[in-house]
C-alpha cells in the first residue's frame, strides 16, 4: 500500500467513523462545538463566577486554552485506545498498527478544525483585532498536530503492549489540565526564570501559551522554541513510524492476545 | 497435486508460535498455538484445514497472511506475491449505510479509493440490496447485511485467498449464488487456503486437505483421505464419550444403591 493510499484509507476511517458518531446523537455534528463550550462554560462558571479570577478578558483566555488543550487531550486519548480497540481488524488485515492512531487523530483534527473556526469568530466578535500575527497560527497549529501525532503513536504502543497504560494516560491527561495553564496564565507566576522553566519543562504549556500570544495579544510566539518542539516531537514521531512499522506483528500479537 | 511442474505460491518452514496468556495458568503462563509446523501451497491449487476449535487454523491463516510473525520457523511468500484474507464484514459500522461500509471494507482490503468506489454498482447489484444498500446497515435482517458482507468480501483480489468463514449466507437463493461466486473463484486459477471444521464442504471444495491437531499437522494428502481420517477420529471421540459417560453414570447408580 502506498503512502497516498494508507493516508487516504485513514482519512476515511476518520471520516466514516466521525458520520457513525453523528447518526447517534440527536444533535448530530453539533457536538464537535457544543461539548468543548460546555467544558469552557462548567470552568467558567467555577473560575470566573464561583472563584472570582482576576485573569484579564478570562472567557477569551479560557476559551482559547481549553479548546486548545482539547484537541491535544482527546485526540491523545482516543488514539491510545485505537489498536486495542480495533483489534477484530488487527487480527483479519495485514497492515501498519500505526493507521489505527493515525485515523483516530485525524477524527480529532476535523473536529478541531469547526472547534478553532468558532473560536476565531468569538475572538473577533470579543473585540480582539485580526491581524497579521495571526498568521503565526499556522506553524503553531502544524507543531500540535505533529506533537499530537507523535503522542498518539506513543500512547497507542504502550496500552498495546500493557493495558495498564491506558489509566496512567487518562491520569497524565488530567495532571496535564492542571499544570499547562489552561485556567491560570503561566506568565502570571511573576518570577520570570519560573515562568521560563514551566514553558520548557512542559511543551503543551508552551503551546497553549502560543495559541494566546498570537490570538490574543498578536505577539509572535518564541519561534526558536517552537522549532525545537517541532524537532524533538518529529524525531519521536519518526521514531515510532519505523518501530511501530518493525513490529506490527507483534504489537497484532499483542492486541490479539493481551 | 504435488509440487513437481507447479510454483510454490507460500511455505511455513517448521513454523511454532506461542505468546505469554499473561496469567500462570499453565506451562508457566506460556500458550502454544502452533508447534513446528511445516506446509507447502502451490499454485493454483484449493488446500483446506481442518482440526477442532482451537487448534490453531485462524492463527495458521494469520501467519499466512503476515499478520503474526512466528517465534521459529519462516513464513515464505513468492516474490511479489499477496496474500490476505477473506473476510466477512470487514470494519462494518452499523449506523453507516451499505454504500459507505462497502466502500471502507473495499479499501481496508488493499483497494484505493477510486478502484473501492469502482466497485459499488457491483457490489450494489450482486447483493440484491436495492434501495436499502442507502439505508443504515443496522436497519438490515441478518441475511441482508451478509448479502452484503460476502459481496464486498468477494472484491478481494490477491494471489493467495484464505478463506476463514463459513459460507452459508442469507437465504436459500443467495447462497446458491454466493457458493457458485466462490466456486467460480475457487476452480479459476486462484490459490485458496480454505480454513474450515465443516469437513464436507473441505472435502467438495479442496484438492488437498491438511488436518490439524494441537497445534501440529496430524495427516495432511488428498482430501477424501484426510477427511475420512478425521471423521473417523472425531466419531471415535464421540462414541469414547458417550462409553466413558455411561460407565460414569452406572458407578454412580452403584454408589447409590
Amino acid at each position: 500500500m502506498s503512502f497516498a493510499q494508507y493516508y487516504r484509507l485513514a482519512d476515511v476511517m476518520a471520516r466514516m467513523a466521525l458520520r457513525a458518531d453523528a447518526t447517534k446523537f440527536y444533535l448530530g455534528y453539533i457536538w464537535w462545538v457544543l461539548e468543548p463550550m460546555l467544558y469552557v462554560a462548567v470552568l467558567y462558571l467555577v473560575f470566573a463566577v464561583i472563584l472570582g479570577t482576576r485573569q484579564p478578558d478570562f472567557l477569551f483566555f479560557l476559551m482559547t486554552g481549553k479548546l486548545a488543550y482539547n484537541w491535544f487531550s482527546k485526540s491523545v486519548t482516543l488514539a491510545s485506545n485505537s489498536i486495542v480497540a480495533g483489534k477484530g481488524l488487527v487480527g483479519k488485515i495485514n497492515v501498519s498498527k500505526t493507521l489505527f492512531p493515525l485515523a483516530a487523530v485525524q477524527e480529532g483534527m476535523y473536529k478541531q478544525l469547526a472547534v478553532f473556526t468558532l473560536l476565531a469568530v468569538v475572538l473577533f466578535l470579543g473585540g480582539f483585532k485580526v491581524t497579521v500575527t495571526w498568521i503565526y497560527i499556522i506553524p503553531v497549529v502544524l507543531v500540535n498536530y505533529v506533537m499530537i501525532l507523535a503522542c498518539a503513536y506513543l500512547g497507542a504502543t504502550l496500552v498495546c503492549l500493557v493495558r495498564d497504560f491506558q489509566p496512567v494516560i487518562s491520569l497524565t491527561m488530567i495532571f496535564l489540565l492542571f499544570t499547562s495553564g489552561v485556567f491560570w496564565d503561566v506568565r502570571g507566576l511573576g518570577d520570570p526564570d519560573k515562568v521560563e522553566a514551566v514553558l520548557m519543562a512542559n511543551p503543551l504549556a508552551f503551546m497553549l501559551d502560543a495559541y494566546r500570544q498570537v490570538l490574543m495579544y498578536s505577539t509572535p510566539p518564541d519561534m526558536l522554541h517552537l522549532l525545537s518542539l517541532a524537532a524533538g516531537f518529529g524525531a519521536l514521531l519518526c521514531l515510532m513510524v519505523l518501530l511501530m512499522r518493525r513490529h506490527s506483528q507483534f504489537l497484532a500479537l499483542r492486541a490479539l492476545t493481551a | 497435486m504435488s509440487g513437481g511442474e507447479h510454483k510454490v505460491m507460500l511455505e511455513l518452514q517448521d513454523v511454532c508460535l506461542s505468546f505469554h496468556s499473561g496469567r500462570q495458568s499453565y506451562d508457566h503462563g506460556v500458550h502454544r498455538v502452533l508447534d513446528e509446523v511445516s506446509l507447502r501451497i502451490y499454485e493454483g491449487e484449493t488446500v483446506g484445514i481442518i482440526g477442532r476449535n482451537g487448534v490453531g487454523k485462524t492463527t495458521m491463516l494469520r501467519l499466512m497472511a503476515g499478520i503474526l510473525a512466528p517465534n521459529s520457523g519462516r513464513v515464505l511468500v513468492a516474490e511479489g506475491k499477496t496474500a490476505s484474507l477473506l473476510t466477512l464484514g470487514l470494519g462494518f459500522k452499523p449506523d453507516l449505510s451499505g454504500r459507505d461500509n462497502a466502500l471502507l471494507a473495499a479499501m481496508l482490503q488493499g483497494s484505493s479509493r477510486r478502484q473501492a468506489e469502482a466497485f459499488l454498482p457491483e457490489i450494489k447489484e450482486f447483493s440484491e440490496l436495492g434501495d436499502s444498500f442507502e439505508l443504515p446497515v443496522k436497519n438490515y435482517s441478518a441475511g441482508m447485511r451478509s448479502r452484503l458482507a460476502f459481496t464486498t468480501a468477494l472484491m478481494t483480489h490477491v494471489d493467495i485467498l484464505l478463506i476463514d468463514e463459513v459460507l452459508s449466507v442469507g437465504d436459500a437463493y443467495f447462497r446458491g449464488k454466493a457458493q457458485a461466486a466462490m466456486q467460480e473463484r475457487i476452480t479459476s486459477e486462484q490459490t485458496v487456503v480454505f480454513v474450515s471444521h465443516m469437513a464436507d464442504q473441505v472435502k467438495a471444495m479442496c484438492d488437498r486437505c491438511v488436518w490439524l491437531d494441537q497445534g501440529r499437522v496430524a495427516m495432511e494428502g488428498p482430501s477424501e483421505e484426510v477427511v475420512t481420517a478425521y471423521q473417523e477420529r472425531i466419531q471415535g471421540a464421540r462414541v469414547r464419550g458417550v462409553m466413558e459417560q455411561r460407565e460414569r453414570l452406572a458407578r454412580q447408580a452403584e454408589e447409590q444403591d
